[in-house]
């Protein structure tokens, strides 16, 4: 599936989420949900899965969907535990597994198409996993994906971006994002 | 230094308490901690970690790497919660660019407790033959990181005044544990 094609679909069923997008997701996402609130995650590869829960444990009472990268997971793949063990309900883990670091030039990440993430997050002690190979499948689970109690994580099967972070760079400093963001939250306290 | 000057943990979760107090705009509710303290088990404050599993008022998450807890302290601040990391100095060395942007480019409040494993009581931290106490301070400054060691109860006010001071410049701050809590 095409991952710009996988976010407009994660899109129109996100509703309130919080959505902490990373690496190739981060320019697609820009300009398909520019007022989507959330914290983009460039610069420190492997943290949106971290800075995610970190919201997820603070509001528990909004779902925070992670839109992360193989590539990305694989440099902090501990997180998978922190994450398992921390067993935020309201964490929703999207996994573009696309088998390439792209943003570098689309080198094979290890293993590549031999690991299971799905599996992995199973074994850690994630609550839910799937994995997920077309776009009709996509759009007919996020409701599940989404709504079901966390961790949820679901390896989706895409194509590589049309866009990275170094060919469409730009965005909000991260520093205007997180202070944004905050400041959202504490209105709607 | 004599053995009964190390500081008991229950002081050191007091002054993380206090620093947390000093910074929430109103008391937590249903069933919110005070604050969360973000670890990656360091012998050195190992006393202070068993002391919070057991406390009611805060929140213990561990954590697999320091780049994690240094990323969901961000998370948790942007979310509205108050939150400091307890970890060791090879943690420190371990997850700079982490330290970098997070808590330098995002502006994230890094707050940590940053445990001196193996440092000579009786020299200071720069003068020691270890190069990961050696090292330590000399990061900070040059990452422009403030910093301070704990080393007595009479230290103890340098944890809500690093805590308050890295929200003030948007930025870590990092409180060196220069002895073994007891």
């Amino acid at each position: 599936m095409r991952p710009e094609d996988a976010l407009r679909a994660i899109n129109e069923a996100r509703g309130e989420a919080l959505v902490v997008p990373t690496m190739t997701a981060v320019p697609a996402w820009r300009a398909i949900a520019p007022d989507a609130p959330g914290v983009a995650c460039v610069g420190f590869m492997g943290g949106a899965s971290s800075l995610g829960l970190g919201l997820a444990l603070a509001r528990p009472e909004r779902r925070v969907i992670v839109l992360d990268g193989d590539g990305s997971l694989l440099m902090q793949l501990g997180s998978l535990a922190t994450v398992a063990g921390a067993a935020p309900a309201n964490y929703t883990h999207l996994l573009f597994a696309n088998g390439v670091y792209q943003t570098s030039g689309s080198q094979a990440i290890p293993g590549a198409g031999a690991i299971d993430f799905a599996a992995m997050a199973e074994a850690a002690g994630y609550a839910f996993t799937a994995r997920i190979d077309t776009l009709e499948e996509l759009r007919i689970r996020l409701p599940e994906l989404l709504g079901v109690r966390g961790p949820v994580l679901a390896e989706l099967a895409v194509e590589e971006a049309e866009l990275t972070p170094m060919t469409a760079p730009g965005g909000d400093p991260l520093r205007v994002q997180i202070q944004r963001l905050r400041e959202r939250l504490a209105e709607e306290r | 230094m004599p053995e009964n000057e190390r500081i008991p943990a229950p002081l050191i979760a007091e002054a993380l308490k206090e620093a947390f107090r000093a910074q929430r705009t109103a008391p937590p509710a249903g069933g919110e901690p005070l604050g969360w303290v973000l670890s990656v088990p360091d012998t050195h404050q190992r006393s202070l970690i068993a002391e919070l599993e057991g406390d009611a008022d805060l929140r213990l998450l561990t954590c697999s790497t320091e780049d994690e807890a240094n990323a969901i302290a961000a998370g948790l601040h942007t979310g509205g919660a108050e939150v400091a990391l307890m970890i060791q100095h090879a943690g420190l060395y371990a997850s700079v660019n982490t330290l970098r942007g997070v808590g330098l480019d995002g502006g994230a409040p890094l707050f940590a407790l940053v445990g001196l494993l193996s440092r000579e009581p009786d020299l200071e931290p720069r003068d020691s033959p270890r190069s990961m106490v050696r090292f330590a301070g000399p990061l900070m400054d040059t990452f422009g990181v403030p910093h301070a060691l704990l080393e007595t109860r009479a230290d103890l006010g340098l944890i809500p005044e690093y805590y308050a001071l890295s929200r003030e410049r948007s930025g870590p701050a990092v409180v060196f544990v220069g002895r073994e809590t007891a």
